[in-house]
């Protein structure tokens, strides 16, 4: 069995003004893709913060890397775990890219002498100018410079709260591709999107939050095909999912543009033929 | 969750009163606090405020706001005393430092002081909307509508920033900067770069505020533009009074 990385089991959250979630269990196991879907409001985001140990469970235990987040400091757990907030401008505090990058590495368990090999390569990766200023970027660029600095430690776990907000389909694909060659080299990833076609393109098993209950957790394919699950968290499944289960028959299997194409392709060749 | 100067829904006779009753109530007391040497007085006008918090549903905000002050203060009180030298000495310490009763009871006093003089205030902004404290200031004490806005903006801003602050150090946190760390000068040292996006974020609010406030006719605004109106009651004129009072009694005793 692959190792654990993060593991709940039953986690209740409680704010001052009442429950924010009630009795989640789940485990996410090294090179897993997860999305965490569900309504605005369901706890998503605060489920994400209990995960990486900002937040402390009010009931239950979680557990990253072994250890228990109420046992052990956040700054601690950081160093397994990246997290990428929905707003880039919280993180950026140096003044060239390049600093960012260097400050992000100083509190990470990367030895000092590799720093500089590690933010050359985010350099390259994004394609950004270490010498810039991170606060005249525009908002997307802002978050690829906050991502690469969560990237260049290298976590085991990564988590995403919502990290295509905002940006158009060119940035989004940049930051999703980045994002899942980490994840094909090893890194787990959770991540929170509203967007459903990312989820359909990207992620391999799909959490469903509601009103702090975990009410789905699956294969993609699986609950991308449940209506009623997906309905009652407010959401609609991805559009080609769902024109697949439309069309029906050899439609059924089709989850992204490709396997649409592939399948219109062969049933032109029957039709042919 | 509200912060400790956000405005709190209410029905008490506290939110009732004219705001301009409200200012004047909070600065009396205020200054009551800075005319009394007595430290029995100042406990005796925190427990009033107290007891104003309670009435008017607010006071497990208000001893909050004492809890936080009180880590400051227990700051204030060792400095205070490590540099009074005056009376007799109760204690000796290491590098020629003294303790002395003086310097005890003026320690005592100060912090005493500190916490008991920012509660009124608090209170005020708890019971007082902030757009008709900068409307009373504008329309009874004549105040440009400018000026007021400014001094409602910043006190709406403390909160808000306070917020940003706090979520710049959670964002910090979960990158592995060490905020959970229990040195002292170790933590101020993380926090200076931390400045960087606070101010970055305050500017860009500021801009934001200020281009939404022209296009919504910010400069068109006169005297006479609110449609509120503030009259003075029996309530009003009584809580004036106990204010007078108040200092009157202090500056007597």
């Amino acid at each position: 069995m692959a190792d654990s990385l993060l593991k709940l089991d039953g986690v209740s959250f409680a704010y001052r003004g009442g429950d924010a979630l009630q009795d989640i269990s789940f485990e996410i196991q090294t090179g897993e893709f997860v999305a965490l879907l569900g309504e605005n409001g369901a706890g998503k985001s605060t489920l994400a913060r209990i995960c990486n140990g900002l937040l402390k469970p009010t009931g239950g235990v979680v557990t990253v890397g072994g250890k228990d987040t109420r046992r052990v400091k956040t700054s601690e757990i950081a160093r397994d775990v990246g997290f990428l907030f929905q707003n880039p401008d919280r993180m950026l505090c140096q003044n060239t890219v390049r600093g960012e990058l260097m400050f992000g590495l100083e509190f990470s368990s990367v030895p000092p002498e590799q720093h500089a090999a590690r933010c050359d390569e985010m350099l390259s990766v994004f394609s950004l100018d270490g010498e810039r200023d991170p606060f005249g970027m525009s908002r997307s660029e802002r978050q690829q410079v906050a991502l690469a600095s969560v990237l260049a430690r290298r976590p085991k776990l990564l988590i995403l709260d919502e990290p295509t907000t905002g940006l158009d389909y060119r940035e989004c694909m940049t930051i999703m591709d980045i994002v899942s060659r980490q994840n094909a080299e090893g890194a787990a990833l959770l991540m929170i999107t509203h967007d459903m076609e990312i989820v359909a393109d990207f992620a391999r098993r799909v959490l469903v939050l509601s009103r702090g209950k975990l009410i789905g957790d699956g294969d993609m394919r699986g609950v991308m095909r449940d209506r009623a699950l997906l309905s009652s968290a407010s959401l609609l499944p991805a559009q080609i999912p769902d024109l697949a289960m439309r069309l029906g028959g050899a439609f059924g299997e089709a989850f992204t543009i490709t396997d649409m194409v592939k399948t219109v392709a062969t049933l032109k060749e029957e039709v042919r033929v | 969750m509200t912060g400790l100067l956000d405005y709190v829904q209410g029905e008490s006779f506290l939110h009732r009163l004219n705001p301009l009753t409200k200012l004047v109530l909070s600065f009396a007391l205020c200054a009551a606090v800075f005319i009394t040497d007595s430290h029995l007085i100042i406990i005796g006008i925190l427990a009033a405020v107290l007891a104003f918090s309670a009435a008017a549903g607010t006071v497990s905000r208000s001893l909050r706001i004492l809890s936080s002050l009180g880590k400051l203060s227990i700051l204030l009180f060792i400095v205070q005393i490590l540099f009074v030298r005056d009376g007799k000495v109760l204690l000796h310490l290491p590098f020629g430092l003294v303790i002395t009763d003086s310097g005890v009871l003026f320690s005592l006093l100060f912090v005493l002081r500190f916490m008991t003089a920012t509660l009124p205030l608090a209170l005020m902004l708890a019971v007082t909307r902030i757009s008709d404290l900068a409307n009373v200031l504008v329309k009874s004490l004549h105040m440009p509508y400018s000026y007021a806005f400014a001094l409602t903006t910043a006190i709406r801003f403390i909160p808000l920033f306070a917020e940003e602050m706090s979520g710049i150090m959670e964002t910090q946190t979960a990158r592995g900067v060490e905020f959970d760390t229990k040195n002292f000068f170790k933590k101020v040292r993380l926090l200076l770069p931390l400045c960087v996006p606070l101010l970055i974020s305050s500017v860009r609010k500021t801009e934001g505020g200020a281009i939404s406030a022209e296009l919504r006719g910010f400069n068109l605004r006169k005297r006479n533009c609110g449609f509120r109106e503030y009259p003075l009651r029996v309530a009003d004129v009584l809580a004036v009074l106990f204010g007078v009072a108040v200092i009157l009694t202090v500056s007597v005793f």
